[in-house]
């Protein structure tokens, strides 16, 4: 089981994808240029990659591994000008955010990959309205039982990530009143959720090569777990974030994540617990609809918080990490807006105040996007 | 004694219930076009309307048609709106190149047939004018099998956009020679020289004026499709009855409204226009009257020679300035061959310029149409084909479309 086997990285090395929309300029619907505009920017030089996305809708931003994420901004601001200016050339624009506001899901086109085209006959209309926008953040693990521990342990922050990336309260051209309603369009995939409670690697091994016999997986790719170790990169990959609207934002989002890594790699504070998956899905649910101020149940402390509290007591147990890590400014930034309740989807709720159309909306954020920079 | 309650025989039906008629008829032709035969179904249409026209059948007469120049005029002028409203100058402004090459695809395209009709022995005066309409794509084509085969994509965009840009080119050069046709005919120096200036300056400003007008009343009415679709045709209608009244020119004025409306919105009042099914009502009717209005008489032995010519040259201009600037505008490889292809309908309005010259000077407007009007023929039936052929090749259609 050759995919399987672990291949060791730096701890807390970092990288990130970003998944985005492609909107085209006349009517602010999903255009369907992917290939015009990813032909484009392979005549250029850029860190990371640009990949292909299972529709034409979108594009993928794959950064460069780094250590730090302060690095890694700069990197993403780079790549950010190159994407803008030679989709301005296509008459293509381009935004952050989860969901599309408005789009209509059976206009979507697939890009004629095999994999995608699998997906598609395996998952019918699911494939289609999967066209939601995440951005993925990875982070190095030495060893496949280190993965393991990091799951589990990044598990009791599910809430804070959504809480914290919160992008898409617009879905199919309707206000859900949710703050993430993108999580919803995920969970419907049969391997949707988490990773069973498995104490190491060698026990995850026998889980997936039970999987695997059954015929239900054939790769690790099969499953669309929150936050799952992908072993081919040596990482574990938190999957729970929507794509944010500036890129700025998703260095901070990494930076807290490699904080947390951190901590619980130098302090082991807690142990994997089973409470943590039993109070998960509300804790999930409680985030995806009312960002930082809904409740979540403590799962070591057995008792209920606002999440955007919690968020600010983790932020401070991990500032002396981040500090090592040099992203100390970026979490302060992070902290400052959850004590001010600003998410990107109220701003987006803000817009459609302002101007009163979803197109205005999806204007606006692609504006911001493009724009790149500023807090 | 005569039974008073039943009908007179023959009976007397009225033109609105043959217009009914009409409408059915063009659907179902276009139709089957599609089902039987693969073809658009704007090619049934028209040649629905060529069968019923005063030429065939003769179930549409030439008053009908007359009586019905205003329905045709307000399809073209909703489409003409639209075209208008996707020209996005932000556009042009961050892909230079992209201007370069809609010039340059109206430029060769006019060069190429005013080339080809002087060596065919045409007075220098008729080819330039019949070079300038042959210049411009068919807006109501092109938005058409757009629209049906709900394409989207780099190519497409282009298309819209080239055919906005030579629908212009069309018009303004054809107005600049407007002086050069009064001189021939002796008219005073005053009216060569304040026709034209009347005709560009005058729609401009209508266009203009209309957009100001529509912005303010959009953003008045707020943000709902509904009411913004009622004022939009609203508006259309008026600006059409305007320009008529006024002897402006009704798709330049159009089609800066809809420039206009698209780039001087800064408040973003108006909301992206989305005909839907209404639209394909307003196509039906505007294709079989042009089917209608085809002048099969127009052809002549003695024409076929220039009239072969002027399509094969008029599609090498474009392919040409295409194939020279379309890779540094962006086009991927291999795009530039299919647009030009898409680019191939002529525009029906060439029968509108062609009637206006008419008007003016009868004389000279019959030796124009020998050649513009065969060609329209021509192109009214293979233009859509075309189009439709480019944009399924390159992969722009949508499979249900």
């Amino acid at each position: 089981m050759d995919e399987a086997s672990f291949s060791a990285s730096a701890a807390l090395s970092v990288g990130i994808e970003l998944e985005l929309q492609l909107v085209r300029p006349h009517d602010f619907d999903l255009s369907r240029d992917a290939g015009d505009l990813l032909a484009r920017l392979a005549k250029r030089k850029l860190p990371g990659a640009v990949k292909p996305e299972i529709t034409q809708s979108m594009i993928e931003l794959n950064s460069s591994v780094h250590t730090s994420c302060a690095e890694l901004l700069v990197e993403l601001e780079a790549v950010r000008g190159a994407v803008a200016q030679d989709a301005g050339v296509l008459n293509i624009r381009v935004s952050g955010g989860g969901s599309h506001p408005f789009h209509d899901w059976a206009d979507r086109r697939i890009f004629p990959n095999e994999r995608f085209r699998f997906v598609v006959e395996r998952y019918g209309y699911l494939a289609k309205q999967f066209t939601v926008f995440g951005q993925h953040v990875h982070l190095g693990c030495p060893s496949g039982d280190d993965a393991v521990f990091l799951t589990h342990m990044l598990t009791r922050y599910v809430p804070h990530f959504i809480a914290l990336s919160a992008a898409s309260p617009y879905y199919q051209g309707e206000e859900t009143s949710f703050q993430s309603s993108r999580l919803t369009a995920v969970s419907a995939f049969p391997l949707a959720g988490h990773i069973p409670f498995v104490a190491d690697w060698d026990e995850f091994l026998e889980y997936f090569s039970h999987m695997q016999r059954f015929g239900i997986v054939t790769s690790m790719k099969d499953f669309y777990w929150d936050i799952r170790p992908k072993p081919e990169y040596g990482t574990v990959e938190i999957r729970v974030f929507d794509t944010p609207l500036t890129v700025r934002r998703a260095a901070l989002l990494a930076a807290y994540a490699q904080s947390l890594a951190a901590y619980h790699f130098a302090e082991r504070p807690q142990q994997p617990s089973r409470t943590v998956y039993l109070v998960n899905s509300y804790n999930r649910f409680e985030a995806c609809r009312y960002g930082f101020k809904g409740d979540m149940v403590e799962p070591y402390e057995s008792r209920k918080k606002k999440i955007g509290e919690d968020i600010l007591d983790s932020l401070q147990r991990v500032a002396p990490y981040a500090e090592r890590l040099g992203c100390a400014e970026l979490l302060a930034e992070l902290a400052a807006g959850v004590r001010g309740g600003e998410s990107d989807a109220n701003w987006l709720r803000g817009q459609h105040a302002a101007h009163g159309a979803l197109a205005d909306v999806v204007r606006e954020a692609c504006g911001r996007w493009e724009k790149g920079g500023g807090k | 004694m005569m039974r008073e309650f039943l009908p007179q025989l023959p009976p007397v039906i009225s033109h609105a219930a043959l217009f009914g008629a009409l409408v059915v008829l063009g659907l179902l032709v276009g139709e089957a076009a599609r089902r039987y035969a693969a073809l658009p179904r704007i090619t049934g249409y028209v040649v629905a309307g060529a069968l019923l026209g005063p030429q065939a059948l003769g179930l549409l007469t030439d008053n009908m048609l007359f009586d019905l120049r205003l329905l045709i005029d307000l399809s073209v002028g909703l489409i003409v709106f639209e075209l208008g409203f996707r020209l996005d100058f932000k556009w042009l402004r961050a892909n230079r190149w992209l201007l370069v090459t809609a010039i340059a695809e109206s430029l060769f395209c006019f060069w190429a047939i005013f080339g080809a009709l002087l060596f065919f022995g045409f007075r220098p005066l008729l080819a330039a004018m019949a070079a300038a309409i042959g210049t411009a794509t068919s807006p109501a084509v092109v938005m058409l099998v757009v629209h049906e085969l709900r394409a989207q994509g780099q190519i497409t965009e282009r298309l819209l956009l080239f055919t906005a840009v030579n629908t212009v080119f069309a018009y303004v050069l054809l107005t600049l020679l407007l002086p050069f046709l009064h001189l021939e005919h002796e008219a005073g120096w005053e009216q060569a020289l304040l026709h034209p200036l009347y005709l560009l300056w005058g729609s401009m400003v209508a266009g203009y004026l209309a957009c100001m007008l529509m912005l303010r009343l959009a953003a008045w009415l707020g943000k709902s499709e509904e009411r913004q679709f009622i004022l939009l045709v609203g508006m259309v209608v008026v600006v059409v009855g305007a320009a008529h009244a006024l002897k402006l020119s009704v798709s330049l004025t159009l089609i800066t409204f809809g420039m206009l409306a698209r780039n001087l919105d800064r408040g973003y009042a108006v909301l992206p226009v989305h005909f839907g099914h209404g639209s394909q009502l307003f196509f039906v009717i505007l294709f079989v009257l042009v089917g209608a209005s085809l002048e099969f008489s127009a052809f002549s032995v003695a024409a076929a020679a220039p009239v072969a010519l002027f399509i094969i040259v008029r599609y090498f201009g474009k392919s040409l300035a295409l194939l020279a600037f379309g890779s540094p505008s962006g086009i991927r490889p291999g795009g530039a061959g299919l647009l030009s292809v898409a680019l191939v309908p002529l525009s029906g309005s060439a029968v509108v310029m062609v009637r206006d010259t008419t008007t003016l000077y009868p004389e000279f407007g019959r030796e124009l149409a020998a050649v513009v009007l065969s060609a329209v023929v021509i192109l009214e039936l293979l233009g859509p084909i075309a189009t439709q052929f480019a944009l399924r090749r390159a992969g722009e259609a949508h499979p249900d479309g």
